[in-house]
């Protein structure tokens, strides 16, 4: 895990035969202790031991699946299922780079136009022969807006797709998208599926290196090899048991005493305090991936007023929040989470990211509020207990700058509404997961999408910074149009980003082998994982 | 008599009746659906969401959509899990098994507690009787959340081989089913056996006072004897009393424990459904719960006209 520049060549010259390096800048200088990483590089290192085959991986998972289906699941729970049963095109590497998966090469004969060359002899779970059919059946299916799926909106710039031969397939943008491929490296939104085959909500059919089992909800999902599949000898597992718990301290409990091989822990405090104490366990925090932001309703007064937001901004103090929620464990965040073409690095200078409350209060008093404001309810995910945390650190250092607020901890699913549908008050809080594409995040700010019309964003110009930096291939380029979008975002203070962390920290015990944490929310390296108990 | 009952039973169809109108509308009146619960973070296209909700029906007028569900209701069908996509019945029934199998083990292990205690306070009074009642004292103030979580976290940390967390169906392993359910029956006893053990030592010490005991002791009777045959006999009938109002607190009380400590039943499954809006099975525990406390209800009606004349229901 060695820390990469952030002008890395990205794309940039890469031959077009190759699939190009989609390079994050990964940086793992995540405050658990140096102890931890220490723990952590030879796991990550492919060990050079010959891996035995054989046995069966629990893992504890806090979430059920919400269908099965890669095309119409938009549910977070469902990936870490879907990314082991089901393959695409492209796949995402250790180093969070793009590689190809079912396809064995593409070319880009024009900046809108990729043709994969894809596998021979792959069979899907059911026996059924892998072809170019499958794929355009896949994205047909996807894009027809009958299908209803999450998914589709990401592949909005796809014109055409042409089986060219039974093993050869072209897509045919309308634009320029460097999203596109980053998408198809993800699960679920690059999932090929078996044509002509129904229900796959619960009976799953894919071409991954595990073969869906049985399934209890609440209790456990079963999966089994996929002899057939088209890594040689890969996997070395015979079984994935996943064992569902839904309290924090109960999977805590469950790693400790072996009842389940690995897991993931959502609080870093806890996940350090962990593997301090149990010396063979390997913990590993995957690259920063989510940020916690405070969206604003810019739709009426006061937070139409810039001030008002800058204000905000500068009465935030981001350090002393990531210290305290996160013991350190985490950056200072902007729009983009460090793990994305152009992310923020948390040290670069943004606009109004200094903490002075003074400054503070002088803009609001030019704003019209010199004896300080009441911003009333600030909504915050009750189940959550991270975000919660840093909001009532927040609402104490805003005080000092004058500024009321007065938290209210939601239940999940109203909090969701009423954020889509535009009608909090002024301040709500959800954190970000992680996306496949930067531009998912910053699509929450265009002023015709459900999120930036909900919150009031009105910004024509930042609409076509978007745009242009979607369209743009360079990777390094594309890196400093995100990086200008941020800037301009801070300066606009269109949201208040305070911290980025890791989404998950995961966890396993050390007889756990070649197993790698990435920073999307999948677990697709379970296909070379191997155990030796 | 038949005339009692049948009027009796009538009124329980009417009831339930209200109750499934009330739960459903009352679910739709909370704000946030399946459509936008189960996209959590996701980002989604309006008309996507809106597909999702056209696609379960949930776009519908809501009259239009009781009627539906209440057609399917009749024929015993109660729908489709949102989230499982499985029928709603059969999981309904085997998680009861699992929840009443905890309450009962807890029940049990609250009668053994709360009886030994009550009994060694009132009768050996002293610092025995101190002990007991500051135990009982924390054992009601801490929530059984608390005290499963305590549970959880120690037993990780001192005792990781006991798999506590490793629930197993009784009919595949009886023995690991067992002791599977034991903490979280304890964490789920422990402040029912409060209610109990103070009963006990209140009924035993009033019952030792009075003057046919002393008629016992002053006949001559070992001390055994009068214990058994005269103050457990007389003390039981207000413990019954007291034991049988608590176990309905322990199926409530079920819905954290099981949570805690990964146990699929009823309770968990409550929880679950009401986080992610799945009305189909929201709709089916609470029409379940409504029908067990009529029934009861109904049946307790009918003792009392049985057994007591003075009651009377025409």
């Amino acid at each position: 895990m060695d820390k990469r520049e952030p002008n890395d060549p990205l794309f940039g010259g890469a031959s077009q035969e190759e699939i190009g390096a989609l390079s994050r800048r990964s940086v793992l200088k995540l405050g658990l202790s140096a102890g931890a990483f220490a723990l952590i590089s030879p796991a990550f290192a492919q060990s050079s031991a010959t891996p035995k085959r054989g046995g069966t991986l629990t893992i504890a998972a806090d979430a059920d699946p919400i269908g099965l289906d890669p095309t119409t699941t938009g549910a977070f729970s469902s990936y870490d299922f879907t990314g082991l049963i089901y393959t695409g095109l492209l796949r995402w590497n250790a180093d969070m780079k793009v590689e190809p998966d079912l396809a064995l090469s593409y070319e880009n004969p024009d900046p809108t136009t990729y043709v994969f060359k894809l596998r021979q002899g792959v069979k899907f779970h059911n026996g059924q022969d892998f072809s170019a059919e499958d794929v355009k059946y896949t994205f047909d299916r996807m894009l027809d807006p009958k299908t209803a799926s999450p998914s589709a909106t990401s592949y909005s710039g796809v014109k055409a797709i042409t089986v060219v031969d039974p093993y050869t397939i072209k897509f045919e943008l309308a634009r320029s998208d460097a999203a596109f491929l980053s998408y198809l490296a993800t699960s679920p939104n690059g999932s090929i599926v078996p044509k002509g085959v129904t229900g796959l909500d619960t009976k799953p059919i894919g071409t991954g290196p595990f073969v869906f089992d049985s399934y209890t909800p609440n209790q456990q999902f079963t999966l089994k090899a996929n002899p057939n599949y088209y890594e040689e000898g890969q996997p070395y597992l015979d079984m994935v048991v996943f064992k569902f718990y839904k309290d924090q301290s109960t999977i805590a409990s469950a790693l400790r005493s072996k009842t389940v091989d690995m897991t993931w822990l959502k609080d870093p405090k806890v996940a350090a305090l962990m593997v301090k104490t149990s010396p063979d366990l390997v913990s590993a925090p995957g690259q920063t991936s989510r940020t916690f932001p405070i969206w604003l309703n810019m739709k009426a007064k006061p937070m139409s007023d810039v001030n008002v937001r800058r204000a905000l901004s500068l009465a935030t103090d981001r350090a002393a929040c990531l210290q305290t929620v996160l013991g350190g464990s985490g950056k200072v965040g902007a729009t983009i989470p460090e793990s994305q073409v152009g992310g923020y690095d948390g040290v670069g200078d943004l606009p109004y990211y200094k903490y002075d409350p003074d400054q503070a209060k002088k803009l609001l008093a030019d704003a019209g509020y010199p004896n300080g404001i009441d911003l009333g309810d600030y909504l915050v995910v009750a189940a959550n207990a991270l975000d919660v945390a840093c909001a009532q650190i927040l609402q104490q250092q805003w005080a000092k700058a004058g500024i009321k607020v007065n938290i209210r901890p939601m239940e999940t699913a109203p909090l969701l509404a009423q954020w889509t549908k535009g009608d909090w008050g002024t301040l709500l809080s959800v954190a970000l997961s992680w996306s496949p594409d930067p531009d998912a995040i910053l699509q929450r700010f265009v002023s015709t999408g459900l999120y930036g019309k909900a919150s009031g964003m009105a910004d024509t110009k930042l609409d076509g910074m978007i745009a242009d930096a979607r369209a743009q291939t360079d990777l390094d380029k594309r890196a400093a149009a995100n990086l200008e979008i941020q800037k301009y975002i801070a300066d606009n203070a269109y949201v208040i980003e305070v911290y980025q962390y890791p989404l998950r920290w995961e966890m396993w015990w050390n007889y756990v082998h070649d197993y790698v944490p990435l920073a999307a929310n999948i677990r697709t390296f379970v296909r070379t994982t191997w155990l030796d108990k | 008599m038949m005339r009692l009952i049948l009027n009796r039973i009538g009124w329980t169809i009417a009831i339930l009746f209200g109750v499934s109108i009330f739960s459903f509308m009352l679910m739709r009146a909370l704000p946030g659906d399946f459509a936008q619960a189960s996209m959590g973070t996701t980002s989604i296209s309006a008309e996507a969401l809106d597909s999702i909700r056209h696609d379960l029906g949930l776009d519908q007028p809501i009259w239009r959509q009781y009627l539906g569900w209440l057609g399917h209701a009749l024929t015993g069908d109660f729908g489709t899990s949102f989230v499982t996509k499985q029928p709603v019945v059969s999981e309904l029934l085997s998680r009861c098994g699992v929840t009443l199998e905890l309450t009962l083990i807890a029940a049990v292990m609250a009668v053994i507690i709360g009886g030994f205690t009550g009994l060694a306070a009132a009768r050996l009074r002293g610092p025995v009787d101190w002990l007991v009642r500051i135990f009982n004292g924390l054992s009601l103030a801490i929530p059984n959340f608390v005290i499963g979580t305590l549970i959880v976290l120690l037993i990780g940390l001192y005792f990781p081989q006991l798999a506590v967390l490793n629930y197993t169906p009784l009919l595949t392993d009886p023995v690991a089913n067992l002791s599977s359910m034991l903490l979280p029956a304890l964490s789920l006893a422990l402040a029912v056996s409060v209610v109990i053990s103070e009963n006990t030592r209140a009924a035993i010490l009033e019952i030792a006072g009075q003057d046919f005991v002393m008629v016992a002791r002053a006949k001559g009777l070992r001390p055994r004897t009068v214990l058994g045959n005269y103050l457990i006999r007389n003390a039981l009938t207000p413990i019954i009393t007291v034991t049988g109002l608590q176990i309905a607190s322990l199926l409530g009380g079920s819905i954290l424990v099981e949570t805690i400590f990964a146990i699929p039943g009823l309770g968990q499954y409550l929880y679950d459904s009401i986080a992610s809006r799945d009305y189909p099975v929201i709709q089916a525990i609470v029409l379940l719960a409504a029908a067990v406390v009529v029934l009861v209800n109904l049946l307790v009606d009918i003792a009392y006209a049985r057994i007591d004349a003075r009651v009377s229901y025409e």
